[in-house]
């Protein structure tokens, strides 16, 4: 097997006005999934010893942060400083403002606590756009239909027919909130097809969506009278009532000072986000800093079920050069729109608008039968079409993908006329928390939003479900927390985690690990070195 | 960080490039951005920075090139030898309120928004904000617009912000220029974007529960 093709020789044999014809017929997705997708890869995933998923499949590095120590124990928490507030929201994007505005417009006092900056999270990266079924030759059934075959059919349908009917409305609610979508010349909001649609759904803002929502939920929950907003104060322990078994608060730390906190609450709303910075499996990823899984392990070990723990979602096109931009992302847009994909010999691969999961093994297949395209030992791509995209449709990768011209302008690349090197990246964790349509977990007073939560996406999610997931189960969550008027804790313990230090004491397993993780190491240790 | 090691070797070649950051020396490789070179350096309280694209708006640094004093976000600057690189602390908290829910009427919006931001009419176009803005934003036109009523035009101008909020820093009229532009967006969006095909699905789904709630008290 050769590693490749080399750069210079792969460069000379692209050609933007080739003729490619259709890509090969793909006969067997499973056999393709299974022989080259990361999911798939030997050593990948093992099995849990202790907690509600014991005797579960789950991802090995995950694993490792699933039955790992506490930071804290009850010594820790004496003198530390308490907060009493209505509805705690930890987690600051997309889905942790949606639920933190909704429990306000319910009437509850909330507070938001996120790990660095209010807004930084993978939302604010979020290019594509946002599912809704509002097309008239298109339906809501048709979009609970997409959902559930793009993920395989293991997702929920109850949760998925709750997303796909919020769809419509959760677009009102963003527009109201100041959200602006790009427009057809007659006023329509303009739409998308996108990966394993069967019809154009995908609502945008040119390709600053998630940015247009960011700045917008962000900027309506700082505002906001009734909310609270902690910035850099991740949380280290969530906190359990005397018998452990159910969520009436959480530890907080600060980045700044270190200082613990005390915060006592009715209902805890997870909106964490994922995991791309673990790097599972060795993989570069899309994600921003802070996506450390850290809401997984809380859960786990205050007693979620958690569900499609070996199951992670790698985007196709993660940008392979220039390397400070590694793993980040071109958006799939950019194919819907029309780029093709392209091996070393200049031949098309597979269907360019297959699910995320199909494309991904498929390129992944491209390098390691050696026509992949080689940039150096380490590093081998495919190429992303861009330049016969601008040919098709001159200026449209200027007016509609502004933020993949800007990045690479930085770096001195023109997408119009070579083409991207591409790589698959790590980008997104499609199971999580096992929740309800209310965004409840198994454990009574917890909640669980956004990519934090399992169920909705399969094994494998569909492109522009993730921004509509975030707001419909954002407000589903902020709204059913708020409705939770028991008297509140009387007492708040650590129980839970005596609990799990019990389990992995019998389990034989080594308490030498903590979590949550909170930061990579690499950027506190000075171990960064590419 | 295995799959980053590519580069590694190649600038093994090249010489190190010296520069300080937060006060402390550090040796980068060519090529790296400022966030790379501050973890690279093991710079310790490097806490804002989210995004690594350049679009959240977090790794706000303030860089001395000898006299010159510049700013920028941390992800999108590379390293240059002997430049000091300073992170900079969050942005205070917002000195502007308003919440949308409080405009029912788009006739008055003009006057609430002088009522909210007083100071942008004040603008003495010293540049420091368009100086500052690290997308290239043209602030100060953005500004005007809004102050103009021009709300479509200003928002559309702060098209690519991503609140980092320097041009606020800049600001010695204290006018919060990214809000102002956040502002023009929202009440655009608020006021005027009213798309048919959304329109017409959501009566749909109306009548729908409203059939489907009909049926359910029929069966009662």
């Amino acid at each position: 097997m050769s590693k490749g093709i080399p750069l210079a020789e792969a460069l000379a044999r692209y050609r933007a006005d080739a003729e490619l014809g259709q890509p090969p017929v793909l006969s067997d997705i499973d056999a393709l999934l299974s022989a080259y997708h990361p999911d798939h890869m030997s050593g990948s995933a093992v099995k849990l010893a202790v907690g509600a998923n014991a005797g579960d499949s789950c991802q090995r590095e995950l694993a490792e942060l699933l039955q790992a120590e506490a930071f804290i124990d009850e010594a820790d928490l004496a003198g530390a400083p308490v907060t009493d507030i209505d509805v705690l929201v930890i987690g600051g994007g997309g889905a942790g403002c949606a639920a933190a505005l909704a429990a306000a417009e319910n009437g509850a006092r909330v507070l938001l606590a996120t790990k660095l900056r209010l807004g930084d999270s993978n939302t604010v990266m979020a290019e594509g756009g946002i599912q809704a079924a509002i097309e008239p030759e298109d339906s809501i059934q048709r979009h609970i239909q997409d959902t559930l075959r793009g993920g395989h059919n293991i997702g929920d349908p109850a949760l998925v027919s709750a997303l796909a009917g919020d769809g419509p409305e959760v677009l009102h609610w963003l527009i109201n909130l100041g959200m602006q979508l790009d427009q057809t010349p007659s006023g329509d909001l303009h739409t998308r097809r996108a990966g394993g649609m069967s019809t154009p759904r995908l609502v945008h803002c040119r390709d600053y969506t998630g940015l247009e929502m960011m700045r917008v939920l962000r900027e309506a929950v700082i505002q906001h009278r009734s909310i609270e907003v902690w910035e850099q104060s991740p949380a280290v322990e969530l906190l359990s009532n005397e018998v452990g078994q159910k969520c009436v608060g959480a530890v907080l730390t600060s980045l700044l000072d270190g200082q613990l906190r005390i915060v006592r609450t009715r209902s805890v709303i997870l909106a964490t986000g994922g995991l791309g910075r673990l790097h599972l499996n060795g993989f570069p990823t899309s994600n921003h800093l802070g996506a450390t899984g850290d809401g997984l392990v809380l859960a786990y070990r205050i007693g979620a079920r958690l569900c499609e723990l070996d199951s992670f979602q790698y985007h196709p096109t993660g940008l392979l050069h220039p390397s400070h931009l590694a793993g980040k992302l071109v958006t799939e847009g950019v194919r819907a729109a029309g780029a093709l994909l392209v091996n070393g010999l200049g031949q098309r691969f597979i269907d360019e608008l297959q699910p995320r999961d199909v494309v991904c093994a498929a390129i992944l297949r491209e390098c390691r039968e050696g026509r992949g395209v080689c940039v150096d030992d380490q590093r081998t791509g495919v190429w992303l079409d861009t330049p016969r995209l601008e040919r098709a449709q001159p200026g449209l990768l200027e007016q509609q993908f502004t933020s993949l011209m800007t990045r690479t302008h930085v770096a001195g690349i023109d997408p119009r006329r070579e083409p991207l090197l591409v790589h698959p990246t790590l980008h997104y964790q499609n199971g999580g928390a096992v929740i309800d349509t209310n965004g409840a977990t198994t454990v009574p007073g917890l909640y669980a939003v956004g990519e934090v939560s399992g169920g909705i996406h399969g094994r494998n999610r569909l492109m522009g479900n993730a921004l509509l997931e975030i707001i419909s189960f954002g407000r589903r969550a902020g709204a059913a927390a708020t409705a939770n008027r028991d008297r509140g804790p009387k007492k708040v313990t650590l129980e839970h985690v005596n609990h799990l230090r019990r389990a992995l004491t019998l389990a034989g397993l080594p308490m030498t690990q903590q979590a949550p993780q909170i930061l990579p190491a690499y950027a506190a240790g000075g171990i960064w070195n590419r | 960080m295995t799959t980053n090691n590519a580069t590694a070797n190649e600038s093994g070649q090249t010489p190190d490039v010296a520069l300080t950051i937060n006060g402390l020396a550090v040796n980068a490789h060519p090529g790296m951005s400022l966030v790379e070179a501050a973890w690279h350096g093991g710079v310790p309280q490097v806490t804002s920075v989210g995004c690594l694209e350049g679009v959240c708006g977090s790794c706000r640094v303030m860089l001395r090139r000898g006299k010159e004093v510049t700013v920028g976000l941390a992800c999108q600057t590379f390293v240059e030898a002997g430049i000091e690189v300073v992170f900079l602390p969050p942005a205070s908290a917002p000195r502007h309120h308003y919440e949308i829910s409080d405009f029912k009427d788009g006739w008055d919006i003009h006057a609430r928004f002088h009522k909210i931001f007083p100071e942008a009419s004040r603008c003495r176009h010293c540049h420091g904000c368009v100086k500052a803005c690290p997308k290239g934003i043209a602030v100060e036109d953005g500004v005007a617009q809004a102050v103009a009523g021009r709300y479509r035009e200003a928002g559309e101008t702060f098209f690519e912000c991503v609140m980092c909020e320097l041009c606020d820093a800049a600001c010695p009229e204290l006018i919060a220029p990214a809000h102002v532009g956040l502002f023009s967006r929202r009440i655009t969006a608020h006021f005027h974007l009213r798309p048919p095909n959304l329109i017409h699905r959501l009566d749909e789904l109306r009548q729908e529960r409203a059939e489907a709630c009909r049926d359910e008290d029929g069966k009662k």
